[in-house]
């Protein structure tokens, strides 16, 4: 009864490319990522759903990806934040958090890029107590979110003046 | 904190699904959003030898008008519930409910079905339910079955569900129009799972006084508490602001807390009296004269 | 050292350097770095407080499938040797610990035994079955119990749980007491805390048993003490070990300690000949890391009847768990130390103590002294509150002020360039103390309870030589740094500091353009490899800008002398005087104004490297600077914190209205930065006060093992923080820099703890314990009327 026995061969859509691995079923999705396809940038902060820092994109909505098994992620297309900048330039909420200073140790970054990647296409107009209530499935340590929230603003508003030109 | 090995089984369909719950029997543990689930696996406090992962049943994932009550597949995200406007429209207090579950991400991924299976006694789908008066559809491969969700929850973590059985929707009767919500719930953070919440409807008669009074409250028991001697004793009532208040020092009173170390008895049936009396107030706010 | 107002570089709003790659995901932090043919660990734990190992059966576990071997506490013993803490310092017992637990554990969570397989899923799954058979023994959870008669002994070597005491007095504290117009006591308890990296612990091992050599990979504030500590433990030389510091997700003084774990990693490389990487998992991260703060103050204090402090007696108590990874009396030391801080007290007294418990072991976290500004703040309330003075004149009676200054402290330690009064009075101005008493009072009438709360802060930052000699701990406050202008120009620097997130690569290059005159983004610092960095002592306290920054600013500024001595050759000029490097450009002072020579800094980088024989005689060629820096014995930083709170009375929920600081510390190198590490040390305070609590029951169970249950503030708990600088140069540093980032924990903790206080004077409850938690103010709010009108401050 070796462990190999029951490791199982999948094809995932990250970032829009098809990538195979073959795993245990109970590979978590963060797991896979990182160790399997090599895609570090999600980072795994506590393993049971709370920090948001491994939080990806599973057909266009966050989830968190230590929650996720690979195995299940067949068929859906997976987005990590390796992909959030195009050919090289930082999107409207990337350069808004350098540009804030809304981001230190950089650790809970990728999850807090992610969710609001997604959330701003849903809300693109936040209030203030809308961003901070979806960012508070995001725990940092550093910065205090301040600046994480006002890096959230102005991506908003950069992305709303984007979407009029 | 990795999982345990386990056997992986993906059902196209309800069918395929339950077939595979009944064969699979004790062993088998539904995947649903996993959002609960997930951690407990990650900290081995659950190892069943197979997941049935039922993300591909489509079929269960819907919000759907049955006459006068509202039909939400088990698979349903919490994030829909918050969000569709049907549900806005017809159960906002479900709709406030779902909206406060966890965090954004956790409410993408989290389902219906799965929130009343686990049946955490802190948790809002269950609250809600209750007060809604919501009943479960519960389907296995012998057939289909109907459970009122306040039957269906027996104890922390503990539900009337047998092997082979699966939570497909839960019907939810919708209030008469005019029917007044409040939903209120005390956590120490954000997102975090309530220490105490109360949920309450008011019908009002065209004088003005109470027609029907439902109240249920969390975090007073192993499941959700349904106060039917105050709703009983409520109607006729003019529920005024002195009303409110002495009905929910009636209700905190009623209420039998569990002992926790670090929430004192005497601390949650406060915050019960507090939560009570402002879901009241804000039930008979909402509530119209018929 | 002169003090230079018109600086280039430093103190610019810089975005900082890092950025891009920790936003696109190209950070490179400890799980990232993939060593071919790694095994991983996982650690089994002990699932009591305390006890007798009375066996361990691991053939189950070495069976299994994927399973490299499982190593217990007799292993390790042989490849390692003992932790031994024993400076000389009256009254702290020497301690010893084994690498791994052999005979005993001492707290839930204590390692006993590491299993090696060739992923973390096979190790965990045969950590399983790691057969441990325990003889549970009585434990000791608080230092009631620990220091109670026949309590049981946490460390069998030592004659008692009292790990350390401690006493000090100054002038006559006791004569003060008799004579005074009155004695106000008071109490501060603080909880138990930990650090909560967004990344937990981890490091991977990399044994060459050709070359004999160790490469570890963990990330760590402090690398060179860290391999010093490595190579002595695996009986290696210094140089048979290289410590590389990736990416860090956060440290807080976490990731200063070689922990058990992380050695025992090393010698598991050595021993099978395979690199071997751990990384530690969030339940590990909270009950077995480390734990800060939690100690129990008292204060009594001699005044006269308009609140002047006459004298003033600590006693302090510390709860300091299970093993010394630092010297016992280390944290608590400085608490004790620079508790007077902001006001003028000359008679003064502590007692300080530290018992062990079967809990984790503490460490130092974000400001180890954290507590001092809450009990002295506290302490001055507490006068005001028995004597119905106006808290704010009781702090401006005592408040230090210009003419006082330098002052000696009752300790012996000297402030200087301090603005206690000034940061005080700003930041009443900024609150407007009249209007928000006003709106205070009318909320009350509506059965609403609004609370402000100031706390003053004087915060040691860098700890020179001096200071670790005085106080008898073994170490150095000194820095070094090399700065090297490459051939073709380009700059790379180094120093020993190791940066956990503060953001170090923008400002130290600030601080390197700056003296030697070249824009900052010409400037690389490399940091973290024991192999390229100089040794030096690394990141804690605030010691970075004043120790790091100082150094390299010193560094820099020799190095553009040798560029000019060269660059004078280079234009036929004799000496060098007259000469600067500006922006890359060498420039010479003519008719008045700098003008430019047309010889750029690569045109000198190119003369030293590859045309030596043209350099003036008694120049070697290349162009390497390097010096090691020692700051002066301490240097303080200072500011004013104001909270404003409202209190929710029927749940006992606190919500924070509004929050200044006014905060002085000295030159700053970068601005953005420096408001960063601002905003998060309040916001770790804050949260810390109300939110966080390392919670173990009378059994010695963690009960808050989760992130759900060991509560770090989110978004939504924490308000916008208002910051307000005041800049004033300390004389004594490299272009007048101070160090922070500690401070605004320790003024938050004060702050909202007073304000809660404040809001809840009518009801007679005064916050003596953290965290704040709802249930804690229900229990004393409970049965309590509001006292009306004006009397409530009289009592």
């Amino acid at each position: 009864m070796k462990e190999t026995d029951y490791k199982v061969t999948l094809s995932l859509i990250v970032n829009g490319e098809t990538r195979n691995v073959r795993v245990l079923p109970q590979r978590l999705l963060s797991d896979v990522l990182r160790e399997d396809l090599g895609l570090t940038g999600t980072h795994v902060g506590c393993e049971h759903g709370v920090c948001g820092a491994c939080t990806v994109l599973v057909d266009g909505a966050p989830a968190r990806s230590c929650l996720t098994f690979a195995v299940q992620m067949e068929g859906h297309e997976i987005t990590t934040v390796e992909s959030v900048a195009r050919d090289g330039e930082l999107s409207p909420l990337q350069q808004a958090l350098h540009e804030e200073h809304g981001l230190q140790c950089g650790f809970c970054t990728p999850g807090i890029v992610m969710t609001f990647e997604a959330y701003l296409k849903e809300n693109p107009t936040p209030s203030t107590t809308e961003i901070r209530d979806v960012l508070s499935g995001n725990l940092c340590r550093c910065t205090g979110y301040q600046n994480i929230v006002a890096a959230i603003l102005k991506a908003a508003a950069t992305l709303r003046e984007k979407g009029v030109e | 904190m990795k999982p345990a090995p386990f056997s992986y089984h993906r059902p196209g369909s309800l069918s395929e699904a339950l077939g595979l719950l009944s064969d699979l029997g004790a062993d088998a543990k539904p995947l649903a959003g996993g959002q609960s689930l997930g951690p407990m696996l990650n900290m081995r406090l659950a190892r069943p030898a197979h997941i049935v992962d039922l993300n591909d049943l489509l079929e269960l994932d819907y919000v759907r008008r049955t006459g006068d009550g509202l039909e939400i597949g088990g698979m349903t995200r919490h994030h829909r519930l918050a969000s569709a406007p049907e549900v806005r429209r017809t159960l906002p207090l479900l709709a406030e409910a779902a909206s406060t579950i966890g965090h954004y991400a956790i409410r993408q991924r989290g389902t219906l079905g799965g929130s009343i299976v686990h049946a955490d006694p802190a948790a809002q789908l269950p609250l809600v339910a209750v007060v809604l008066e919501a009943e479960a559809v519960i389907r296995s491969r012998a057939g289909e079955r109907v459970a009122v969700v306040a039957d269906f929850l027996q104890s922390i973590m503990t539900v009337d569900l047998a092997d082979g059985e699966l939570v497909t929707a839960l019907r939810f009767p919708v209030p008469p129009t005019g029917t007044g919500w409040g939903f209120e719930l005390f956590s120490r953070r954000r997102g975090d799972f309530a220490i105490a919440s109360a949920a309450a409807l008011i019908e009002l008669a065209p004088s003005g006084a109470i027609a029907a009074l439902r109240i249920a409250i969390g975090g007073a028991g192993a499941v959700p508490v349904r106060l039917d001697e105050i709703e009983h004793s409520a109607v006729g009532e003019f529920p005024d602001g002195m009303w409110c208040a002495t009905v929910a020092r009636c209700i905190a009173e009623a209420a039998n807390p569990e002992e926790d170390p670090q929430i004192p008895v005497p601390f949650r049936r406060e915050l019960l009296q507090t939560l009570a009396e402002r879901a009241l107030t804000a039930a008979h706010s909402r509530a119209a004269v018929a | 050292m002169t003090r230079e107002e018109n600086f280039t570089h430093i103190g610019k709003p810089l975005l900082r350097k890092e950025d891009r790659r920790l936003l696109t995901g190209h950070g490179r932090f400890l799980d990232d770095v993939v060593l071919p043919g790694a095994l991983h660990v996982c650690f089994v734990r002990a699932p009591h407080a305390h006890a007798r190992i009375a066996a361990i059966d691991t053939s189950a576990a070495v069976d299994m499938s994927g399973v490299v071997g499982v190593f217990t506490g007799r292993d390790l013993a042989e490849w390692t040797t003992k932790l031994r803490l024993a400076p000389p310092i009256e009254g702290l017992q020497p301690v010893e610990m084994t690498t791994l637990p052999v005979d005993r554990v001492r707290f839930y969570g204590d390692p006993v035994a590491c299993v090696v397989a060739e992923d973390r899923y096979a190790a965990e799954d045969a950590a399983e079955v790691v057969s441990v058979e325990y003889v549970a023994l009585d434990c000791v959870t608080d230092t009631d119990a620990a220091l109670a008669d026949g309590a049981p002994l946490v460390d069998e070597t030592l004659p008692s749980n009292l790990v350390s005491q401690q006493s000090f007095s100054s002038g006559n504290p006791a004569a003060r007491r008799a004579d005074a117009h009155a004695v106000v006591e008071a109490r501060f308890n603080l909880h138990r805390h930990t650090h909560v990296p967004l990344e937990t612990r981890g490091c991977a091992a990399d044994w060459d048993a050709g070359r004999a050599h160790l490469t570890m990979h963990i990330g760590t504030q402090t690398p060179h003490p860290l391999r010093s500590q490595l190579a002595s433990r695996l009986r290696l030389a210094e140089n048979q070990v290289t410590v590389i510091s990736p990416d860090v997700g956060g440290g807080f003084g976490q990731k200063i300690a070689l922990y058990r774990e992380e050695l025992t990693v090393a010698a598991l490389s050595r021993h099978l000949e395979r690199p071997v990487h751990w990384r530690e998992d969030r339940l590990e991260n909270l009950t077995a890391a480390s734990h800060a703060r939690e100690c129990h103050c008292r204060t009594r204090t001699a005044v006269d009847p308009e609140g002047r402090i006459l004298g003033l007696e600590l006693e302090l108590m510390e709860d300091f768990g299970a093993y010394c990874f630092y010297p016992a009396n280390y944290m608590a030391r400085v608490v004790a130390m620079i508790l007077t801080g902001p006001y003028r007290i000359s008679d003064y007294a502590f007692e300080v103590k530290v018992a062990l418990t079967n809990k984790c072991g503490n460490g130092p976290m974000r400001a180890p002294m954290a507590v001092t500004s809450w009990i002295m703040d506290g302490t001055i309330e507490a006068i005001a509150r028995q004597l119905g003075l106006d808290p704010l004149d009781v702090r401006r009676i005592n408040a230090l002020t210009q003419d006082d200054l330098p002052y000696t402290m009752a300790t012996g330690e000297v402030l200087e360039d301090i603005t206690p009064l000034e940061t005080l009075e700003a930041a009443a101005s900024k609150i407007d103390v009249a209007a928000f008493r006003k709106r205070q009072a009318e909320a009350r009438k509506q059965g609403r309870f609004l609370g402000l709360g100031f706390c003053s802060v004087v915060e040691s930052t860098t700890y020179g030589s001096a200071f670790y000699k005085a106080a008898g701990i073994p170490g150095s406050g000194h820095e070094a740094a090399w700065v090297r202008i490459e051939p073709s120009g380009a700059v790379n620097a180094s120093v020993g500091l190791m940066g956990t997130g503060q953001g170090y690569e923008t400002p130290l290059a600030q601080a390197v353009a700056e003296g030697l005159g070249v824009p900052p983004d010409l400037v690389n610092v490399q940091m973290g490899h024991t192999d390229i960095a100089p040794y030096g002592m690394g990141s804690r306290g605030g010691r970075g800008a004043t120790a790091g920054g100082g150094t390299l600013y010193l560094c820099a500024r020799k190095a553009q002398e040798r560029v000019l001595t060269i660059a004078a050759c280079m234009l036929n000029l004799n000496e060098p005087t007259n000469l600067r490097l500006h922006d890359g450009q060498v420039e010479r002072m003519l008719d008045g104004r700098w003008q430019c020579t047309g010889v750029a800094l690569a045109d000198v980088a190119k003369r030293a490297y590859l045309e030596p024989t043209s350099l003036p005689e008694g120049i070697s060629p290349g162009l390497d600077v390097s010096l090691t820096y020692d700051p002066p014995p301490m240097t303080y930083s200072n500011a004013t914190h104001a909270c404003e709170v409202e209190v929710e009375i029927a749940t006992g929920r606190v919500s924070i209205d509004r929050y200044v600081v006014t905060e002085d510390c000295g030159t700053v190198l970068n601005p953005v930065v420096v408001r960063g590490q601002q905003q998060g040390a309040v916001a770790m305070g804050l949260s810390g006060a109300l939110f966080e609590q390392v919670i173990y029951d009378e059994s010695g169970q963690n009960l808050t093992a989760t992130l759900a249950d060991y509560l770090v503030a989110t978004a939504c708990e924490l308000p916008d923080f208002e910051i307000f600088p005041m800049n004033t140069p300390n004389r004594r540093t490299p272009a007048g820099i101070k160090g922070m980032s500690e401070g605004g924990v320790m003024g938050s903790i004060g702050s909202v703890a007073l304000a809660v206080s404040d809001a809840l004077a009518p009801f007679g409850v005064v916050v003596e314990q953290l965290p704040i938690s709802p249930q804690s103010l229900r229990t004393a709010l409970r049965g309590k009327r509001p006292e009306t009108g004006e009397k409530e401050r009289m009592e």
